[in-house]
C-alpha cells in the first residue's frame, strides 16, 4: 500500500511541483487529484439519452467532458431513425433523428480489423461482424441504437460511435425513451424515495424506484426530501462516518468523496436549506440534524 | 429545432393544429395500425386511444393491417375534423409485436418532461 502511494507521489510530484513537501495533507491530495483524472477514464457509465439532450449537453470548460443535468455523460446511448448513411474511406457517417432532434454519428472504420482477418484480438469482433452483419446493419429509415461519446468539431456536435446497430423491435425504442426520462429524473430530482415515488412523472417511476433502492438502502428510516445525488452522498457520509459531535468539515467531506469543494459546498447548502444538517463550530462544519 | 416531431396520440392532435396559437409546430409523429385504406386517405387505429385519418401522398404505400409510424402535419380534413397529412412513414411490421400501452406511457412522459424531449415553444 505504502509503496503504491509513493509511486503516485513521485509521478504527481514531478508534474505538480509540490510532491515532496507536506505530510499531513498528502493523503487528501492523493485522493483528490489522481481520482479526478482516473474518473475520466474509469467512468464507463453508459447513459441513455435523447438526441435533444445530446445537443443541449454542456461543457463546464472547453475540452472538458460533456455534462447532462450537471452529471458527467462520458458514454451515451440513444435510439433514432437513420436519415442518411454516408460511407467514407475512414468512417461511416449516420444522420440520426429520434423526434427530439437530429445529430451526426461517425463510426470510424478500424482498418486493422478490416484488413487482417487473422489478427487474434480482432477475431471475435470479425466473426461477430460477419455473422451478424447483415442482420444488425442499420438501414436508412430504420431505427438504430447508437453507443458512443459526445464530440465536437468546430461548432458542430457529433457522436463518435463505438457501435451502431439496427433496432427491430419498436418496444425497444419506447423503453429507451422511458429510460432516458427515468435517468434524467434521477439526476435532477434524485432517486425516488418510497413515499414520493407516486409523484414521479408517470412513466419513470418503476425504474426510478428500483434505482433509488440501491442508493437509498443506508439512508435510514426517515424519508429524505428530493435532493441531488451529490447532496445525497454528502448526507450518507455524514451519517456513516465516525465523528465527534462537531460533525465533519467540508474539506474532509470533499477529500473523502473525492469531490471538488464547490460541489460539496453546493450540496451542503442544499442540505442546510432542506434542514437535514446543521452547521456546528463554523459554517463549513456540518452534522446531521437528528430529531 | 425545426426537426422535432413530438410523439402524440389522437387526443393531442388539436394542440398541434395550425389554428392553435400556443405552438408553431404542426409536425407530429404517431404510431398506429392501418385499419382502412381509401385511395387518398387511410385510417390509423391507435390502440385503445382512437383513430386518426391520414391524408396520403401519391407515392406513399401503407399496407393494410401493418403497424406504422407516421410523421406528418396536422391539418383540417375536407369532411371536417382534424387529420394528418403524411410526410413520411415507417413500416414496423406486425402490430401484435408492439405493446401500445408502452407507447402511451412514452407520449405521456415526453410531454411531462419537455426539457429533455422537445423545445417547449418556438
Amino acid at each position: 500500500m505504502d509503496s503504491g502511494y509513493n509511486n503516485y507521489n513521485t509521478s504527481y510530484g514531478g508534474s505538480g511541483g509540490g510532491g515532496g513537501g507536506g505530510g499531513g495533507f498528502m493523503p487528501g491530495e492523493m485522493n483528490n487529484s489522481p481520482s479526478g483524472g482516473k474518473g475520466d477514464y474509469n467512468n464507463a457509465t453508459l447513459r441513455p439519452i435523447t438526441i435533444k439532450q445530446a445537443l443541449d449537453a454542456t461543457q463546464p470548460y472547453p475540452e472538458a467532458g460533456y455534462q447532462i443535468d450537471s452529471a458527467e455523460a462520458a458514454s451515451v446511448c440513444f435510439i433514432g431513425q437513420v436519415r442518411n448513411i454516408s460511407s467514407q474511406s475512414t468512417n461511416v457517417t449516420y444522420k440520426i433523428d429520434d423526434g427530439t432532434g437530429e445529430i451526426e454519428v461517425k463510426q470510424w472504420i478500424d482498418s486493422s480489423s478490416a484488413a487482417s482477418a487473422g489478427a487474434d484480438s480482432m477475431e471475435t469482433d470479425e466473426q461477430a461482424g460477419k455473422s451478424a452483419g447483415s442482420r444488425s446493419q442499420p438501414a436508412v429509415d430504420g431505427y438504430a441504437k447508437v453507443f458512443g461519446k459526445l464530440k465536437s468539431f468546430g461548432n458542430k456536435r457529433f457522436v463518435g460511435a463505438h457501435c451502431v446497430r439496427a433496432v427491430t423491435d419498436i418496444n425497444e425504442v419506447h423503453v429507451h425513451l422511458l429510460e432516458a426520462a427515468a435517468v434524467h429524473l434521477f439526476f435532477t430530482k434524485g432517486p425516488a424515495v418510497d413515499g414520493a415515488s407516486g409523484q414521479g412523472a408517470g412513466a419513470g417511476t418503476g425504474a426510478d424506484a428500483s434505482m433509488g433502492g440501491v442508493e437509498d438502502y443506508n439512508s435510514g428510516g426517515r424519508a429524505l426530501p428530493a435532493m441531488s445525488p451529490v447532496a445525497r452522498r454528502v448526507y450518507n457520509l455524514l451519517r456513516t462516518e465516525p465523528q465527534s459531535n462537531e460533525g465533519l468539515h467540508a474539506q474532509l467531506i470533499a477529500a473523502k468523496l473525492s469531490l471538488p469543494m464547490p460541489d460539496v459546498a453546493r450540496a451542503g447548502d442544499e442540505l442546510l436549506t432542506a434542514g437535514v444538517i446543521f452547521s456546528t463550530v463554523d459554517e463549513q462544519t456540518w452534522a446531521i440534524l437528528e430529531y | 429545432m425545426s426537426l422535432q416531431t413530438p410523439r402524440v396520440l389522437p387526443a393531442h392532435l388539436h394542440a398541434f393544429h395550425p389554428s392553435s396559437s400556443t405552438t408553431s409546430k404542426h409536425t407530429v409523429r404517431i404510431l398506429g395500425t392501418v385499419s382502412a385504406l381509401r385511395g387518398d386517405t387511410a385510417t390509423l387505429t391507435c390502440g385503445g386511444a382512437g383513430d386518426v385519418t391520414i391524408i396520403l401522398k401519391p407515392d406513399s404505400h401503407l399496407q393494410m393491417g401493418k403497424l406504422v409510424e407516421v410523421i406528418g402535419k396536422v391539418t383540417d380534413l375536407n369532411e371536417g375534423g382534424i387529420g394528418i397529412r403524411l410526410l413520411g412513414s415507417t413500416d414496423l411490421g406486425d402490430p401484435a409485436d408492439c405493446d401500445y400501452k408502452i407507447y402511451e406511457q412514452v407520449v405521456n412522459a415526453t410531454h411531462k418532461l419537455k426539457s429533455i424531449f422537445y423545445d417547449s415553444n418556438e
